[in-house]
């Protein structure tokens, strides 16, 4: 029996923040989960699938995040308590639901999980998902460490239940990869037997009236948080300076002021129940310090909350000299660090610290183990040849022809690796949109070739909808799916179209092809590897009008790997090689850049790094002077 | 022919030439490398190089237009003797485009091994018409007959003579001629790849079409089976002139002007002088050929073919001679005025 299935608690066990949370979910009875993947929140429903195989529990990938809520929804509706995790940019796509959901309230504990990528790490974007909390009315918990995780997630399904609404947990990158130790507890019995009452409907009818009671139920619940064992303040009764902080900065606050040595000085706010703001709790801090630093990630959350407060209460308070995102002492963007508060509090308390200090740290943990590099695809990756062909065909067309990108591994057909064929990359599916949109530009004199390329994931997600709408409007849409046969940036999910659900149960899979056709959209396939063949294909498609569809097919190159490996052995005949010379310069190492191909500096010839190269055999048809030599394995 | 050497890469090639649209579509700068294919009737850009040695500029013959300027000869350049002749062979004269000697010569060539292969152009198919190997009789024939629009058939050389072919015989207009001269003169190996060519058959040449624009015309216009055949009658018949399972269909010249080459105004060139011999129509005189032959070799190889039976030939009338040179000089002040009209307003356009 795994850990996290384990039946009684009360042991500490080494977990990861993801693994805290999903225990969390478990130790509260959750009995229906459902997510979309994403770093950095895809191993809290991966741990719930393993946790199903001994526990009675469901546990599903959905289409995409919308999906998943309503169908935990469902659960919820029946009295049972159900989870939804996913990561920031999923809560955009729930947002919909999500705001017309907490109109109509909950049944069963309903617990949205957000795991926010600061720095964008993992991410296409930046950004804080905790915004959709006052905008949805719904309380927000902000956990700063793996137990908190747990504790809060268990806690999270109990409010729900008791305002009969959902309840948003907020994770960071940084909590939901770290490993500690963790407590865990019991586990109940999972004993409910889901049921609709048909005499409580769901709806948000009359507006108005549910309006008022989604902001009662926020009023209940800060009056919960009031006493929140989750906020916590340690420091003097009248400190010079308070801090007021969540997550992983208010960690790093405190390392900050431990090595400073500020603690006689300096007292920290640590909030958990973020939002709505416990305002008798802030209001009491407040009068006890005369100045007020704020420790969060991303946007100025608590900041404007507590500065609302304070402006509320200004006669009472009077002015406080505050110090975060606005005054610009906590960058707004990019994630916070126990350096950054270290320099902040320095400056505060004009006191000098050693700027090196966390770096020398590191150098002495792991010395120079990590090489720079650039963002790059594997070797034998497929989508190097689908983006090579693709830039044949669109060099051969002449007309400055360009990639419409979407999201998956693929996105990074923006950096040289995919030749920067990719000139535009947003949310899930938005590529084919966009695709959508530049194919009716024609009348107006736009001549220049858009193709889009979207994964069968993404596809499934949210790229459907735009290809409907593109054939609806009779666009002139080239959309090139590139199917590697797995959700591969986020860690190998099944989709719909890979033939096995989230508890490996066999399900027909969705054959994209075959719904392409469906919708009277000529569907064609090729090969990336043969990277000369497909960008004719693609050239050819180019010239064609209407909604058009390529699918790319090839296994992707860490499957194929774990699947019996590729069949080359490579190698550059350097007598061949030009290398820097015209009629070559360096055109595989330059240009082609598989990173399996090196510069063997002391010949000026290109090479084969053995222990990189894979053998797809891609590059042999790719070196103008039929150097790189491929011979079966 | 004046020669001087060009200092700069790739990016000069790319700036001057193929983005003011002045490339004519040779092919010279195309096989060597992998930046560069010739793709659908046009020459493009694949990457870009950054290499410190190249050749790519140095072999385009629009690239040193002042250099062009200098040219000594005058008319149709220096040649031996002017005549006329035509194929015998019935399916030659059939597929060909006039009188079939250039296929003749090929095909001749071929079967007594003076040549081992011939770079010639196909007939294009799901994309323009591009150079082609050929080897045989069968493969003279699939070539025969002119494409208005440029080939870039130098590239289908580059390619063979790196792929180590030898006794190779070159059909191409002016320009590939020319650049062929400025590969002997500038690239570091170009005697050895020189070697490697052992005929040069130089067409008569007045412009050539852009592809992608002719194309999209013909398109428009309805003609959707693929063509046969192209002719372009001499003056004063003003069409330009297109076969579709048999039959012919007549556009007037003006509509089809256009689409001539930018690149093509500033050739002076109009009869190949720098091939062994060059072939052309006669005015007046349908189903017979113009040859103007020029070198030793360009004389050997068409005399055998003349012996081996291939060839029946005629005395050039004298008139005919007089409208060529006159023609041909025409040609000459053309391009000189657009050269010197384009190089000091410093814009090809
Ligand atoms: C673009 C162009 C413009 C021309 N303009 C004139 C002109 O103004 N006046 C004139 O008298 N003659 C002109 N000619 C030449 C003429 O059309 C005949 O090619 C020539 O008379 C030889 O005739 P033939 O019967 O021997 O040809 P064929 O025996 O049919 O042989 C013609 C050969 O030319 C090759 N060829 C076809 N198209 C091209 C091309 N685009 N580029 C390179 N090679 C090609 C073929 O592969 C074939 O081998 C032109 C030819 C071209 C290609
Ligand atoms: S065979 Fe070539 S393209 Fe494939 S992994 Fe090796 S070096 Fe890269
Ligand atoms: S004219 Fe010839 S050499 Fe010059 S750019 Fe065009 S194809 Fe290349």
């Amino acid at each position: 029996m795994g850990i996290i299935s384990h039946r009684s608690g009360e042991i500490d066990v080494l977990l990861q923040g993801n693994e805290a949370i999903a225990r969390g979910a478990l130790e509260a009875g959750v009995l229906f989960c459902a997510g979309y993947p994403g770093n950095p929140s895809s191993e809290i429903i991966e741990t719930l699938i393993e946790a199903s195989k001994e526990l009675p529990i469901y546990v599903e990938w959905s289409v995409n995040e919308k999906v998943a809520l309503e169908a935990a929804t469902a659960a919820s509706f029946s009295g049972c308590r159900a989870l939804v995790s996913m990561k920031q940019n999923g809560v955009n796509v729930i947002s919909d639901f999500l705001i017309h959901l907490t109109l109509s309230g909950i049944k069963g504990g309903l617990v949205l999980v957000t795991c926010d990528d600061p720095s964008g790490v993992s991410s296409i974007n930046e950004e804080d998902a905790r915004a959709f909390a006052p905008l949805a009315e719904i309380p927000l918990l902000e956990p700063s460490t793996p137990q908190e995780a747990l504790d809060m997630t268990r806690w999270a399904f109990e409010l729900s239940e008791q305002i009969g609404n959902v309840v948003m947990v907020r994770s960071l990158t940084r909590i939901s990869h770290t490993r500690t130790n963790v407590k865990i507890n019991d586990l109940p019995d999972f004993e409910t037997t889901p049921r609709f009452d048909t005499n409580a409907p769901f709806h948000t009818f009359p507006v108005v009236e549910k309006h008022k009671k989604r902001q009662k139920k926020l009023d209940q619940a800060m009056e919960m948080f009031e006493t929140s064992s989750f906020n916590r303040y340690k420091g003097p009764t009248e400190p010079e300076l308070l801090i007021i902080g969540s997550g992983c900065a208010r960690s790093y606050a405190t390392e900050a002021v431990e090595i400073l040595g500020l603690r006689e000085r300096v007292g920290i706010l640590h909030l958990g129940t973020t939002w709505p703001l416990p305002k008798d709790l802030a209001t009491r801090h407040l009068r006890a310090s005369e100045r007020v630093l704020f420790a969060e990630d991303v946007d100025p959350f608590i900041e404007n909350s507590v500065k609302a407060l304070a402006a509320d209460l200004g006669n009472e308070l009077g002015t406080k000299e505050f110090f975060g995102k606005a005054s610009g002492h906590i960058p707004s963007t990019g994630e916070t660090s126990p350096a950054l508060l270290l320099e902040v509090l320095g400056e505060i308390f004009h006191i000098s610290w050693k700027n090196s200090f966390y770096r020398e740290k590191i150098a002495a943990l792991i010395g120079d183990a990590t090489p720079p590099r650039e963002f790059g695809f594997c070797p034998g990756c497929p989508h190097r040849g689908s983006y090579y062909a693709i830039k044949t065909a669109l060099a051969w067309d002449d007309r400055d022809g360009f990639v419409s990108g979407d999201i998956g591994c693929y996105t990074l057909g923006i950096f040289p690796t995919g030749f920067s064929q990719v000139k535009s990359v947003h949310a899930m599916g938005s590529g084919l949109g966009l695709a959508s949109g530049f194919g009716k530009l024609e009348k107006f004199g736009f001549d220049q070739p858009v193709v889009t390329v979207c994964g069968d994931s993404t596809f499934f997600h949210s790229g459907f909808p735009a290809l409907v709408n593109a054939k609806f409007n009779d666009s002139d849409i080239l959309l090139l799916i590139l199917d590697n046969s797995a959700t591969a940036m986020t860690g190998f999910q099944p989709h719909p179209g890979t033939g096995t659900n989230a508890i490996g149960d066999r399900v027909e899979p969705i054959d994209i092809e075959a719904v392409c056709r469906s919708l009277g959209v000529d569907v064609i396939s090729a090969d990336p590897y043969d990277t000369e063949e497909t960008a004719r294909i693609i050239y050819d498609l180019i010239k064609r009008t209407g909604p058009r569809v390529l699918v790319l097919r090839r296994k992707c190159a860490l499957v194929q790997g774990r699947e019996g490996g590729f069949p080359y052995k490579m190698r550059v005949d350097q007598e061949r090689c030009k290398g820097e010379e015209c009629g070559c310069g360096r055109y595989c190492t330059r240009i082609f850049r598989c990173p399996g191909l090196i510069w063997d500096e002391p010949v000026q010839k290109a090479k084969v790094d053995e222990v990189i190269c894979v053998g797809c055999g891609i590059c042999a048809t790719v070196c103008p002077h039929s150097a790189i030599i491929r011979e079966e394995k | 022919m004046t020669v001087s050497p060009n200092p700069e890469g790739q990016s000069r090639l790319i700036e001057e030439i193929i983005d003011k649209g002045i490339c004519v579509r040779c092919g010279a700068c195309v096989g060597l490398c992998p930046y560069f294919h010739f793709f659908d009737g046009k020459v493009v850009v694949m990457d870009r190089c950054d290499a410190d040695t190249w050749n790519c500029l140095q072999l385009c013959p629009r690239a040193n237009p002042e250099g062009d300027i200098l040219n000594e000869s005058g008319g149709i350049g220096s040649y031996k003797t002017v005549t006329m002749a035509r194929a015998t062979d019935k399916e030659i004269r059939e597929t060909s485009q006039y009188g079939g000697t250039v296929s003749s010569i090929i095909i001749s060539g071929l079967q007594s091994d003076q040549i081992g292969s011939a770079v010639l152009t196909d007939r294009g198919g799901a994309t323009s018409p591009e150079g082609r190997l050929a080897r045989n009789r069968k493969d003279v024939l699939d070539c025969a007959g002119s494409r208005y629009s440029a080939s870039g058939s130098l590239s289908i050389l580059n390619g063979c003579i790196k792929d180590g072919e030898d006794r190779i015989a070159m059909v191409g207009v002016p320009c590939q001629m020319e650049a062929l001269a400025r590969m002997r003169e500038l690239m570091p190996d170009g005697e050895e790849r020189y070697g490697r060519v052992s005929l040069k058959i130089g067409l008569f040449c007045t412009w050539a079409l852009d592809y992608r624009q002719l194309d999209a015309f013909l398109k428009k216009e309805g003609v959707k089976d693929p063509v046969n055949k192209f002719d372009i009658p001499p003056p004063p018949s003003e069409v330009f002139r297109v076969q579709t399972q048999g039959k012919w269909r007549d556009f007037p010249l003006s509509q089809i002007r256009p689409f001539v080459q930018k690149g093509c105004s500033f050739c002076q060139d109009m009869t190949a002088q720098e091939a062994d011999l060059s072939v052309g129509t006669v005015e007046g005189i349908e189903g017979w050929n113009t040859v103007v032959l020029r070198t030793d070799k360009g004389a050997e190889i068409f005399n055998e073919a003349i012996e081996e039976g291939w060839l029946e030939t005629q005395a050039f009338p004298e008139d005919n001679l007089e409208h060529l040179k006159e023609a041909a000089q025409n040609k000459r002040e053309r391009g000189k005025k657009s050269i010197i009209k384009g190089v000091r307003g410093q814009a090809w356009e």
